[in-house]
């Protein structure tokens, strides 16, 4: 009797020792479990060459959370899917992320037709969706889930531009300006912004003209320009129709005080081909290599090392940062509690290697944007002063033959 | 009436359907004479762009210099491409449907080709005469598209003397006007067809150097091409080489009309239609259809 009693105790005392190993083993294996982070990228097609820049950008924030223990603890892993530049395609695998994966967080995706397809998605199946979005109409659907953080807007793309020109005594301003602007959604976001800023500095819009792509002649744009003494011209379009712009103007010797290139300036192509005909021209970024917020310098050292390129790709930093943004919201939130991370991120200030952002009920900072220059074959900033790299060059010196 | 807007915007316009009607007066013999749709033709235009942005970067060689080499090389790889991949389709029943499926095949092979040896990134062929115009009275004429249009007058000038004049070029036009009798008289099909096509790859080389003078361009670019090559070889009838040129001319003379009086937004709108338009009224185009 005594012996069966022993012999129980002992097999009780066996159980609950596996028991606990057991569960141990288990809380250890939660503990270190990855937090999967699921979503698409164009890595092939169209926007293959951009999206290979965000993809490093999310990657190498990847490496660093990891390399100082995780995030909540646990070490971080992304789920890519290739979406061959196909916005459709973005949209099937953002609801395969979520729904058969079931991954803990979706990424930003890439360009602003696919953000803006996934955005829906993301607030359906109420992920939080930290991304560029697809310009301001997107964040104007009544989504809570989504964030731009920063975003990509054309209504914000001269706002830099602008606020530099208003300190330029009046009388340096220019006094009449030519608008051409591409017949798309990215064209026509630019617009309210034009109008508004120009009526307010009193600039006379001369021409307002739309085209429809591809351009296929831009000299009687600039002859039209040229011969209505515009002193302002906003290219507003595409690489394309951009060059073909600024080559007329140097042809026709159409030399106005400033020219400002919205979209096409703004790719590395631009310096690259352009070359000295590409300088003076101005346009605006929502991020850039050249910031002086925390985390810039690091993410420079890092490409220069890994890529020997002078600073970061932007869009290796738009990859960076959109994580960075997501990462706040689950640290502040304190898990993965989708809801408890959009509280979190539309209730506190986030900071970012774009700068500090506060989230309003759309799910947008307030406007970010920096004004730029090309100078020399570089991109400068030159506004707002405190982030200023160089002086504006204004009026533009004529062309060189 | 604003002359000078209107006198410029006209030049423009010419110069871009001409530049049009060079890379269009191949792809317009290759369906004419052996009714293959040849969807990768301004693909390998695209190529000669490519081949001759990358000569100047390295070598400095001039663009249109680039073409003493380009145009042959071009000959020998469509020979190449017409006898182990486009012949074997010309034996097919449905010839047309089925060029068109392979030749699709081909330009999607060449883009990625493209795009796996120059990247994604637009590319701008930048020459010392490219910013570089000479003022006649109001009127600028800037030398890089005055370039290209001397290019596509004398590049379609040579192929219709070709055609023309010529014993090869007769048979080519023999073997489109009727078939049949001209292998009775001696003229070897497979041969014949194996020229044109050549010919009509290497004109492409031509147009392709030619736009590149006239736009920035990326490896996606000859999908854009194509839609202009079927505006100018439909509007100008199928496998006619003078058609096609009067086309492309005609087409330009549209858009710079339009560019002149007409809101911007409304040109390609408006060329478009006249495609449109022209397939209602004649469905072989504006010239007679031949060679």
């Amino acid at each position: 009797m005594r012996r069966d009693f022993v012999k129980g105790v002992l097999v009780f005392l066996l159980l609950v020792g596996f028991s606990a190993a057991f569960c141990l083993q288990s809380a250890g294996a939660q503990e270190k479990k990855p937090i999967i982070i699921g979503g698409s990228l164009p890595l092939t097609g169209e926007f293959a060459e951009t999206a290979k820049w965000i993809k490093l950008g999310m990657e190498y924030w990847g490496q660093e959370v990891n390399k100082k223990g995780g995030l909540l603890g646990r070490p971080v892993e992304f789920k890519i899917y290739d979406d061959e530049s196909n916005a459709n395609k973005a949209v099937t695998f953002a609801e395969k992320a979520i729904t058969v994966d079931k991954v803990d967080l979706l990424f930003g995706g890439y360009p602003g037709t696919a953000a803006r397809a996934v955005m829906p998605v993301a607030e359906k199946h109420k992920y939080v969706y930290v991304s560029m979005g697809g310009h301001m109409k997107s964040f104007e659907q009544g989504y809570t889930y989504c964030f731009g953080g920063p975003p990509l807007m054309g209504e914000w793309w001269y706002e830099g531009f602008f606020l530099w020109l208003n300190s330029l005594p009046p009388e340096q301003r220019p006094k009449r300006a030519a608008l051409y602007t591409m017949n798309n959604p990215i064209g026509a976001s630019l617009m309210s912004s034009l109008y508004t800023w120009l009526k307010k500095l009193g600039i006379e819009i001369v021409i307002d003209e739309k085209y429809n792509l591809p351009l296929p002649d831009a000299t009687p744009l600039v002859v039209k320009a040229k011969q209505m003494n515009c002193d302002i011209l906003f290219s507003n379009g595409f690489f394309d129709d951009g060059v073909m712009t600024i080559r007329a103007a140097k042809a026709l010797d159409y030399n106005p005080k400033a020219i400002v290139q919205g979209i096409g300036s703004v790719i590395p192509a631009w310096i690259k081909e352009l070359g000295p005909d590409g300088d003076y021209v101005f346009s605006g970024t929502s991020l850039y290599n050249k910031l002086k917020y925390p985390g810039n310098d690091q993410l420079n050292a890092y490409v220069k090392e890994k890529f020997n390129l002078p600073g970061y790709p932007v869009y290796f930093g738009f990859g960076y940062c959109w994580m960075q943004v997501l990462a706040q919201g689950v640290e502040g939130a304190g898990g993965l509690d989708q809801t408890k991370i959009r509280d979190w991120l539309k209730s506190h200030e986030v900071h970012s290697i774009a700068g500090p952002m506060k989230f309003d009920a759309k799910g947008l900072p307030a406007p970010i944007n920096f004004c730029t220059q090309i100078q020399n074959g570089k991109v400068e900033l030159i506004w707002p002063k405190d982030q200023a790299t160089a002086e504006p060059i204004y009026p533009k010196p004529a062309w060189k033959k | 009436m604003n002359t000078v807007l209107l006198v410029q915007s006209l030049i423009g316009g010419i110069i871009m359907g001409s530049v049009y009607a060079l890379l269009g007066v191949g792809f317009s013999l290759t369906w004419g004479v052996m009714r293959v749709i040849h969807i990768s033709h301004a693909a390998f235009g695209l190529i000669a762009a490519f081949v001759a942005y990358g000569c100047l970067q390295r070598w400095g060689i001039d663009p249109i210099a680039s073409l003493v080499f380009m145009v042959p090389l071009l000959f020998c790889c469509a020979c190449f491409v017409y006898r182990f991949l486009i012949l074997p389709v010309t034996k097919a029943r449905e010839v047309i449907v089925s060029s068109m499926i392979l030749t699709f095949g081909i330009a999607i092979i060449v883009e990625n080709i493209m795009l796996l040896i120059w990247g994604p990134d637009p590319r701008l062929i930048t020459t010392w005469y490219t910013s570089r115009v000479f003022i006649v009275g109001p009127f600028y004429f800037q030398y890089a598209p005055v370039a290209g249009f001397v290019m596509a007058v004398a590049g379609v000038g040579v192929i219709h003397l070709f055609l023309k004049k010529t014993y090869t070029g007769k048979a080519v036009r023999a073997a489109w006007q009727q078939s049949d009798a001209a292998q009775l008289y001696g003229v070897n099909l497979t041969r014949i067809s194996m020229i044109t096509f050549g010919l009509a790859v290497g004109s492409a080389g031509a147009g392709g150097v030619g736009l590149a003078l006239l736009y920035s361009f990326e490896p996606h670019a000859h999908n854009l091409w194509l839609i202009y090559l079927f505006l100018v070889v439909i509007v100008g009838g199928v496998g006619n080489v003078l058609g096609t040129a009067a086309a492309g001319v005609l087409i330009g003379i549209i858009t710079g009309l339009s560019l002149a009086f007409l809101p911007y937004q409304w040109v390609n709108p408006l060329t478009f239609g006249l495609l449109m338009a022209v397939l209602a009224v004649r469905p072989h185009g504006l010239f007679r259809s031949e060679v």
